[in-house]
């Protein structure tokens, strides 16, 4: 056992490897204080250890590593024993010291853990896997009861003038990058039609606070916009963010905004607006909008589902898997793409810009917490859309998407990208069924108009 | 008219061209009837003695209408302060001195943001902008010389000036071109000292109506032309300016050296400048190295002299001294002051064939111009202009009196109403 974590609001962990090549462990028991958990064999992540001396560790997957989460407060002074019982019978046992640290640590320590096992060589299929077993629903929960904390107490200030009649309220979050705030406040405004809209940044760190509201408060008096900072007391993720900061939007059409995500069109806003006039309520309800890079191609033309499917090999038994998998149309085609750029139904949009009328957003219940930190809650969102019988559409709004620089992110952010797309698989498994799948899919609302 | 002029730096505290022009024109609008020029120069906090506790501007030194910004929190890739005091103490200083033209001689120390709180905060105001070099269009310091290998620029794009600062993505530079047009918006016409830099900046995407030339004037400080006595040789250059890196002055060592090698060392270089400490740290050496072998050598075979800074008052005594002004700057200079001092006390000038200096010296007629960077072209046209008959006086007769301060006042009062 390499590590033992522990946090005061129920989350444990822990780090080791065992060679257990010959006699498989089936069982681990940590007992605590007043606690205990219980894990099965299979609900350890299982890994290649390259790192382990003697070549131990290069072929078979002997690094473990276990996570529970009781939604309850335990005990974390004192010695811990950790018990491992093998499937012959033999239990091996252990005294441990714990450490002692925050949810939110635990979480991270899991998600970066979770993508280096996956940098080591593990198939993603593979990550899937062991998150199935039983580790991916305690990580929601550890993050479910992590994001009700962060959000509880949000700090909402204002800025700028008094607003009117809106039409609109652009939220953004920021993912730690105040000088998104002051470059979004500059080339938002200024343009025609942009009066009508407000500006609502939420804050997932709250490290940065003064930064960014110094920089609201001055780019509510430059350019003249009303712009409000809500803070949240740590990172909740994409999804609790933009949902807290819709609830203090004062519109009845949220526009959602990646930071990176500015205006190509110089009547952008106006054109969003002759939109939502000029179009039926059913092309309007949650729409998308052609999104270019830096270089003029297009970025995003809508979304659509694909499935990648896929075999493992556990103890010399093969398991099939299948993992969704979301593509944007058109993504790197030239900026005129007349397919990918025309107004239609599409399974999904990103969520760099989503426009949805606040009432069926809410009748949603926003986007899905249970998305860690950020990814795949939008295809989420559009797919509960359409189950409810509203089919996002893509209208040919242009913007550019700064997305950039996009080789390499933080190990945590890794992890949660493929515990998402686990999530978003096993929530949309009957994706196919629904005829969801494909460029061209066949679910009625999506063929009908396409 | 009420003129508040916006300038990097007093001139008086750090030299440079463009502070230099812009207090030229201060002093020349204080002469001119019904105009009152305000100053208002942008220090950095390196000047801190001159900073005062909780004021974020000041006078400067007990003189009517100047003034220092004192800019701190700069952030220098996208040219803001981050101060929102700094920036309220501005809009009240507009509203106090309430001027009708806003006259920006640069943004750098301010912000371009400043551009657009001048607009807003004064909607009436004429906004006039001075572009004394290519900041705006090159994240490089504004000089459009490839790093990857000197080359000269001629136009950025992302993934260009992302090669050249690599620690940024292209993404980066294509906002930091966005965020500066959004605050040029605001701008009712923008000047240029030189030709083509309005084709520069029009093909960077600011429209050619709002793009005027106005020269950079000077007062004459040469005063009554004395007659040149007569020299048998014309062999003596000298270099005035910066000696920092894209001065080239490391240019026109290498081309002393090919001609001592060749044998040819019948001349004189006088090296009058300073800021070396704005200089590289490699190019700094190699400066002072050479400056230093140079220094050890017995009186009779030094070649190259090292004066050090001066005055503007100076000028004229450093000028005497030499028959030919080198120069040989590898960056396309926006203007080139040196040349109109040069040309002052009528004296040619050899120079790059670049930017400011190839529109404004006409080869073979007042100067003579050498392919930039090229040392080896240089020390073939300092042999020549040592040694050609005649040639010193067919070119000095050419020399035309440069712009005066007056008739660039009178310019930019055209612009202003």
């Amino acid at each position: 056992m390499e590590a033992l974590f522990l946090s005061p609001d129920g989350g444990v962990l822990i780090l080791g490897w065992v060679y257990d090549v010959l006699d498989a462990v089936a069982w681990m028991r940590i007992t605590g204080a007043d606690w205990r958990l219980d894990l099965d064999g299979p609900c350890l992540a299982r890994v290649r250890r390259a790192d382990l001396p003697g070549g131990l560790g290069g072929a078979a997957e002997i690094g473990y590593f276990g996570l529970g989460f009781g939604d309850r407060t335990i005990g974390c002074a004192g010695a811990a024993v950790v018990e491992i019982g093998l499937r012959s019978g033999v239990v091996l046992a252990a005294e441990a010291t714990p450490s002692v640290i925050s949810g939110e640590q635990i979480r991270e320590i899991a998600l970066a853990y979770i993508a280096r096992a996956h940098r080591a060589g593990e198939a993603q299929i593979r990550t899937a896997g062991y998150l199935g077993h039983g580790m991916g629903e305690q990580l929601l929960a550890l993050n479910r009861s992590i994001v009700g904390r962060l959000v509880a107490s949000p700090y909402l200030e204002r800025f700028g003038p008094e607003v009117g009649e809106l039409a609109g309220s652009i939220v953004v979050c920021l993912y730690g990058k105040p000088e998104f705030l002051f470059l979004q406040a500059a080339l938002f405004s200024n343009r025609p039609g942009i009066g009508a809209y407000e500006f609502i940044y939420v804050l997932n760190s709250p490290e940065l606070a003064e930064a960014v509201l110094n920089e609201a408060r001055s780019a509510a008096a430059i350019y003249g916009l009303a712009i409000s900072v809500v803070v949240l007391a740590g990172n909740a993720g994409f999804a609790a963010a933009n949902n807290v900061a819709a609830r203090v939007a004062r519109c009845g059409r949220l526009l959602f905004v990646n930071p990176d995500v500015f205006p190509k069109d110089p009547n952008w806003a106006l054109r969003h607006s002759a939109v939502l006039l000029s179009r039926p309520a059913r092309e309007t309800t949650l729409f998308g909008g052609t999104l270019y890079y830096d270089n003029g191609s297009l970025m995003h033309g809508g979304m659509y589902l694909d499935l990648d499917v896929g075999a493992t090999f556990a103890r010399e038994q093969a398991s099939r898997w299948g993992l969704l998998r979301v593509e944007h149309y058109g993504k790197g085609a030239p900026p005129d793409d007349a397919e990918a750029t025309r107004p239609r139904p599409v399974t999904a949009v990103t969520g760099a810009f989503i426009s949805v009328e606040r009432d069926w957003f809410e009748a949603l219940s926003g986007f899905s917490i249970d998305y860690m930190l950020g990814h795949y809650e939008d295809a989420d969102l559009c797919l509960r859309s359409l189950e409810g019988g509203v089919a996002p559409w893509l209208h040919d709004l242009k913007l550019w998407h700064l997305e950039g620089g996009g080789g390499t992110r933080q190990e945590p952010h890794e992890g949660a990208a493929h515990v998402n797309r686990w999530l978003f698989t096993t929530r949309w498994q009957n994706a196919g069924a629904a005829g969801l799948l494909g460029r061209n899919p066949a679910h009625p609302l999506l063929s009908a108009n396409a | 008219m009420k003129v508040l002029l916006l300038s990097l730096y007093h001139p008086e505290l750090v030299r440079g061209g463009a502070q230099q022009v812009c207090y030229e024109l201060f002093e020349a609008l204080k002469a001119k009837p019904d105009v009152e020029p305000v100053l208002l120069c942008a220090v950095d906090p390196s000047f801190d003695q001159l900073y005062k506790s909780g004021a974020r501007i000041t006078g400067f030194d007990g003189r009517p209408n100047e003034f220092l910004f004192l800019s701190r929190d700069y952030d220098g890739f996208w040219h803001k302060t981050s101060s929102r005091l700094l920036i309220e103490s501005y809009v009240e200083f507009l509203l106090s001195v309430r001027p009708d033209v806003v006259h920006f001689h640069h943004f750098l120390l301010f912000g371009v943001d400043l551009v657009t709180v001048t607009r807003r905060t004064l909607p009436e105001a004429r906004i006039v902008f001075t572009l004394h070099e290519y900041i705006p269009i090159c994240a490089e310091r504004g000089q459009m010389v490839r790093k990857l290998d000197g080359a000269q620029c001629d136009h950025a794009s992302p993934v260009r000036c992302h090669q050249c600062q690599p620690e940024h993505g292209p993404e980066r530079f294509f906002l930091r071109e966005q965020w500066i047009k959004r605050h040029f918006e605001a701008v009712d016409l923008f000047t240029t000292p030189s030709r083509f830099m309005i084709d520069l900046y029009t093909r960077w995407g600011l429209e050619r109506a709002r793009l005027a030339h106005v020269p950079n004037g000077q007062q004459n400080r040469a005063g009554a032309r004395l007659a040149e006595p007569p020299r048998a040789k014309r062999n003596r250059f000298g270099f005035f300016g910066q000696l920092v890196d894209n001065k080239g002055v490391r240019v026109l060592f290498e081309a002393v050296d090919q001609l001592r090698r060749e044998g040819f060392t019948d001349f004189t270089v006088e090296i009058n400048g300073d800021n070396i400490a704005a200089a590289t740290s490699e190019h700094r050496a190699l400066i002072e190295d050479y400056l230093e072998r140079e220094a050890e050598r017995p009186a009779g075979e030094r070649l190259v002299v090292m004066n050090g800074s001066y005055e503007v008052a100076q000028l004229r005594q450093r000028m005497m001294r030499v028959d030919w002004c080198v120069v040989p700057s590898v960056w396309k200079e926006a203007f080139g002051l040196v040349i109109s001092e040069a040309w002052m006390f009528g004296r040619p000038v050899i120079a790059s064939d670049i930017g400011a200096m190839a529109e404004r010296v006409r080869h073979e007629w007042n100067g003579l111009l050498f392919n930039a960077g090229d040392a080896a072209a240089l020390a073939a046209t300092l042999r020549r202009a040592c040694t050609e008959p005649a040639l010193w006086q067919a070119l000095s007769q050419h020399i035309e009196a440069p712009a005066s301060d007056d008739a660039m006042a009178e310019d930019f009062l055209k612009l202003y109403r």
